[in-house]
């Protein structure tokens, strides 16, 4: 049985020879932490993202089967985006730069957090149809089909690939910012703000139709938004709902037209008050359940809609900055997880700095050894 | 429906340039300064801050409020001054250095600033001598320090010891929060105060201010 097989079954509640070991990837300063502790060779650190080969080779080194973001996609975003422009140098290195999102951020020399947001250009009707319209609009361009046409035999027919199917609002609000997408769906041009959402929406179903019209074939879709945080959802659920929930279904029934049944999300934060239109539209796994803010949540929901939630996440990370105890606290509670079944540890984001390298290679052995139950099968 | 509550609804629903229409309206006809902001503006907030607390708004409408009562306090801020309202506190607040990410702070301090709080915003990526340089000079209450990262949140120790080594640790409550902060890290620093969410907040320092 090899990774993709494993981890297909478990998320259809069949029987598995083992739980995979999965990761979603690092902080870019772990990896140079770990080169500094000769670990790994700085070029690794250099060179790593998200399922290239410097991440497999660190799979490799490590013990992990493959990390859950191995994910194919297409030009679904503005296209062309903007151009990455320095606006303004200030005396202490910090730069005003407007990003391909059309947003102005403050970036800081040597600080690596999240960019304070200054200022966007998408702030009214005008911003809209002639700097944003046209780049998110559907073009054939948008998709490599010779790629997609070779994809069935070219793929790795270990681990599985999900195909990245965009994001219903998460995008949307990266180039308002959030105080934007605020002061126009409640103050200014809420119908404008539905209009955005609906563009943007249909360019992306445009182009997943497009890749799944090639007969290319994909394990899973996956969906990017980060649209909730500590307390819960960013907007109302029922303005959520009303926004996205028609493009979601419209998205998933596609997808299901093509048999792809396992729909992942990566949500950071408290997703739960989303989930009833996540879930009633068809997408039903998780990714990647921060435990360290939601808790047991993927119990509470699984409670609550069943087998119509599966999970991949849901591992405390901060473990591998404490001790093995710890891990073995968090593996003792994973198997507790995987015993509901349809669910595959996995850290609840990027490794931190901090982690420990050897914590991490305990784990990834030690993961493989969690059971699963025939009761789950 | 009076004016003081036309000004109240319209900025629990985030209706910007009305509220600062009806604050001038009211002044206008001669309603009292201080019974605009706090019959009017103050109450919206307050209204605003218990529902987001109950998790009946979301961030957005907590935005839009703060925004419709910083254009109404636009207008009324120099009558105010002129009639020698003051402020229920002074606090100051800033993301924690090596931080740049503002959104939860910004929201604690519009919650506060809804309370009827003076507060200094400090910005972002703030070391602990400013923290505690600032709440000296300017007679702060309060210190509230907000982190999103794991990796920075460390820095909210250096803040209580920086105000220790300053000596103003007892005239001043240190106040912590952001994602990764809970109630025992703030007790394993020897900070004073951790809430769920900016309203609680607001609420806290308020009645750190009053000396509770």
């Amino acid at each position: 049985m090899n990774n993709r097989e494993r981890a297909m079954n478990i998320l259809h509640f069949r029987s598995a020879d083992r739980m995979p070991a999965v990761h979603f990837g690092y902080w870019r300063e772990l990896l140079y932490e770990w080169a500094e502790q000769g670990k790994i060779s700085r070029a690794l650190a250099d060179a790593w993202h998200d399922s290239n080969e410097a991440d497999r080779e660190l799979d490799r080194l490590i013990g992990w089967d493959f990390n859950w973001a191995t994910t194919v996609g297409c030009r679904n975003g503005l296209s062309p985006a903007f151009e990455q422009t320095v606006l303004e140098v200030f005396p202490d290195g910090t730069r005003r730069v407007q990003t391909h999102n059309g947003v102005i951020e403050r970036i800081k020399p040597g600080i690596v957090s999240i960019p304070s947001e200054d200022d966007y250009l998408l702030k009214d009707r005008e911003a809209f149809e002639t700097l944003f319209k046209p780049k998110m609009l559907y073009y054939p361009e948008r998709v490599n089909v010779e790629y997609f046409r070779r994809f069935n035999e070219e793929r790795d027919p270990d681990r599985p690939i999900g195909l990245s199917v965009g994001s219903v609002l998460g995008r949307i609000r990266d180039m308002t910012t959030l105080a934007g997408m605020s002061y126009l769906l409640y103050d200014e041009d809420e119908e404008l703000f539905a209009d955005i959402v609906d563009t943007y929406a249909e360019m992306q179903y445009q182009c997943v139709k497009a890749v799944l019209e090639t007969g290319a074939k994909f394990d899973f879709a996956h969906y990017w938004e980060d649209i909730c945080f500590k307390s819960g959802p960013l907007l109302s659920p029922d303005t959520f709902e009303a926004l996205c929930g028609k493009h979601y279904r419209k998205r998933n029934e596609l997808l299901h037209s093509y048999g792809i049944d396992i729909i992942s999300l990566d949500c950071d934060g408290v997703v739960g008050k989303l989930l009833p239109t996540w879930v009633s539209s068809g997408v039903n796994t998780m990714f990647p359940i921060e435990i360290g803010v939601w808790g047991d949540q993927f119990a509470a929901a699984r409670e609550k809609y069943g087998r119509q939630v599966l999970g991949v996440g849901g591992m405390d990370k901060t473990a591998f900055r404490r001790d093995r105890a710890a891990v073995d606290g968090e593996l003792a509670r994973l198997q507790t997880l995987a015993d509901l079944g349809g669910f595959i540890p996995c850290p609840d984001h990027r490794l931190m700095p901090g982690s420990d390298f050897e914590l991490v290679r305990y784990y990834a052995e030690k993961v493989k050894e969690i059971q699963i139950h025939s009761q789950t099968i | 429906m009076s004016i003081l509550n036309e000004i109240s609804v319209n900025l629990q629903n985030g209706k910007s340039k009305i509220v600062k229409a009806l604050v001038q309206q009211a002044l206008d006809e001669g309603v009292k300064p201080a019974d605009i902001l706090n019959l009017g503006l103050l109450d919206g907030m307050n209204v605003i801050g218990e529902k987001f607390k109950q998790n009946e708004v979301y961030v957005p409408e907590v935005l839009v409020a703060a925004r419709a009562m910083n254009m109404g306090m636009q207008i009324l801020k120099p009558h105010l001054a002129e009639e020698g309202v003051t402020a229920k506190g002074r606090v100051c607040i800033g993301t924690v250095q090596g931080d740049l990410h503002d959104i939860g702070k910004n929201l604690v301090r519009m919650m506060m600033e809804g309370k009827g709080l003076e507060v200094v915003d400090l910005g972002t990526d703030v070391s602990a001598e400013t923290f505690v340089q600032t709440a000296k000079e300017q007679d702060c209450r309060v210190i509230c320090c907000s982190a999103l990262l794991t990796t920075t949140m460390g820095v909210m120790e250096e803040v209580v010891k920086a105000a220790e080594a300053a000596g103003i640790r007892d005239r001043v409550k240190i106040m912590v929060g952001g994602a990764p902060v809970t109630e025992e890290f703030c007790r394993k620093i020897g900070a004073d105060g951790y809430t769920v969410d900016a309203a609680s907040a607001a609420d806290m320092a308020v009645a750190y201010c009053k000396g509770e």
